[in-house]
């Protein structure tokens, strides 16, 4: 069963600052799609499936009417959430192709936030006097200010680096790698614009003990990719991207409201199925994409996957130990949500493809596996290893 | 006691599940009454035995700060004259497991530690739609 799928194809559209694309959100959707298609060689007609996740506003039966699509035999998506469904989404399409119940499945995330608003803004249940409501369950913190992601996922990263000694370097080390291996990256949008660590620690605080530069810019684009059978995709243009396992899970429990959570990145679970059906390690992963949309969860992933220790995390990214093709941990190569740009992840997908195919602006060499951790601090996480053969 | 993040800053909107939480004057946590579990943010079922019917869990007030982050950025214009301000999450002794959102009162953000011991102490406000009275829980260092 594992190793049964494999993408085949990847494509995305230009990225872009927030509210600057030229394109609706839908156009951006079907831009990428295309290239993802074209990429593969195959023909658009044969598309036969459609994942998203996270409240994608783009339909499959709307996309399969524009792009022509034959005949629509999978339309699937994950919950309502954030970047943590990313991997999972790619799960949805393996679940499909190797079931048989489609055979050219679109994995896909568009964002136009010109068009729609932002993503994770801060805000209640919608309409009040002032524009929020703390209706529901935002009532619970939004009576304190405590409204966003950051704010939350800030929460999380100061327990963290309370109980375990980690200082301010260490999230600064997670986003220079960013930067700096989005240097090589001409499709990036801080391409051009390196950051140093005196850069980092002089820019405005968002919310102790993240940065400005330890949030993730918003962006419009967006990015897709095929998903066929890995017998099927060996026929075809480019080395396969084998699905080696796919994971997404989490519990007992959920939230910031719930001490057992509080210095979790909600990654336990995901990290034990993930290396039980792929038969593999940690160590025997090549190169990994973690989820930044805020860079010191990465080291509370780092420790949930297994790459290290709570007390040694610090260690373990300093020195650069990050950045660029030979770093010792080569990391979010294509420079991640912090560097290249922040389409809820899936720019981290199609990354992964290019390092099994030898073609990253950031190439490690000799990489047979890769590695897809989706976004920290929410729940279900989730997770993908691609290798170069099933 | 004037509220932390200023008079117009949101105020929750009163539900059969949060009425007693945000107006009793008392830290009232949601208790199952098969199980006698406590549990928060409330839900329409028990975690513990997936009873349905629940009371009002009186809790002391007394805790201890396991998280805190200082907010900077003010992410409504309601607030670009609140920061910063300290959001805490609180434990409380005699409810282990729960933890609650809150703010500091009388000490400056910058000087609130995980650790530090708390007692819950309550802001007033006004409903200006019910005219309903609110006592909003907030926590207070105990040196």
């Amino acid at each position: 069963m594992h190793g049964a799928s494999a993408i085949s194809g990847i494509g995305e559209s230009t990225y872009y600052a927030r509210g600057e694309s030229p394109h609706t959100e839908f156009q951006l959707a079907c831009i990428a799609i295309q290239r993802a298609v074209e990429d593969a060689g195959i023909d658009l007609a044969d598309v036969d499936g459609f994942v998203s996740y996270t409240d994608q506003r783009n339909l499959p039966t709307r996309l399969a009417r524009a792009l022509g699509v034959r005949e629509l035999r999978w339309a699937a998506s994950t919950w309502p959430g954030g970047g943590n469904s990313v991997a999972a989404a790619v799960q949805l399409a393996d679940a499909a192709v190797s079931a048989g119940y489609a055979r050219n499945v679109i994995v896909f995330r568009a964002l136009a936030q010109g068009q729609f608003g932002r993503f994770g803004q801060a805000g209640g249940t919608g309409a009040g006097g002032d524009g929020l409501a703390m209706a529901g369950i935002f009532a619970w913190g939004g009576t304190y200010g405590l409204l966003t992601p950051a704010q939350q996922c800030a929460l999380r990263m100061a327990r963290f680096m309370h109980d375990h000694g980690i200082s301010q370097e260490a999230l600064c080390d997670v986003t220079l790698a960013c930067y700096a291996n989005a240097q090589r990256n001409p499709r990036a949008l801080r391409h051009g614009k390196p950051l140093t660590r005196e850069e980092y620690h002089a820019s405005r605080w968002i919310v102790t003990p993240f940065h400005l530069h330890d949030c993730c810019p918003e962006n419009d684009g967006a990015a897709a990719c095929v998903v066929t059978t890995a017998e099927r995709a060996r026929d075809l243009r480019h080395p396969p991207a084998c699905i080696l396992a796919a994971a997404q899970g989490n519990g007992p429990g959920f939230g910031i409201f719930d001490q057992r959570n509080l210095a979790s990145s909600h990654y336990e679970q995901v990290s034990a199925h993930l290396w039980k059906d792929a038969g593999l390690r940690p160590e025997d992963v090549d190169v990994a994409q973690f989820y930044e949309n805020f860079s010191g969860l990465v080291l509370i992933a780092l420790c949930e996957m297994g790459f290290a220790s709570p007390d040694g995390v610090e260690a373990f990214v300093s020195n650069g130990a990050l950045e660029g093709p030979n770093a010792a941990f080569p990391f979010n190569t294509s420079g991640g949500n912090i560097g290249e740009a922040y389409i809820h992840g899936f720019q981290l997908i199609n990354e992964s493809v290019r390092q099994i195919r030898g073609k990253s602006t950031c190439q490690v060499n000799d990489v047979e596996r890769a590695l897809v951790v989706g976004g920290p601090g929410y729940a279900p996480g989730s997770a993908v290893l691609f290798g170069t053969a099933g | 006691m004037t509220r932390v993040l200023g008079a117009s800053w949101a105020l929750p909107i009163l539900d059969h599940r949060n009425r007693a939480f945000f107006t009793s004057g008392v830290l009232t946590l949601q208790r199952c009454r098969g199980c006698g579990h406590v549990q928060h943010p409330p839900e329409d079922v028990c975690e513990a035995c997936q009873g349905q019917d629940f009371d009002g869990f009186e809790s002391a007030g007394k805790g201890c700060i396991e998280s805190v982050a200082v907010a900077h950025h003010p992410v409504h214009p309601a607030l670009a004259d609140q920061v910063p301000y300290a959001i805490v999450l609180v434990s409380v002794a005699d409810a282990p497991g729960i933890l609650i959102a809150g703010n500091v009162v009388g000490t400056d953000p910058g000087d609130v530690r995980i650790g530090d011991r708390v007692g819950v102490v309550f802001e007033a406000a006004t409903d200006p739609d019910s005219g309903e009275t609110l006592k909003i829980p907030q926590w207070e260092i105990l040196r």
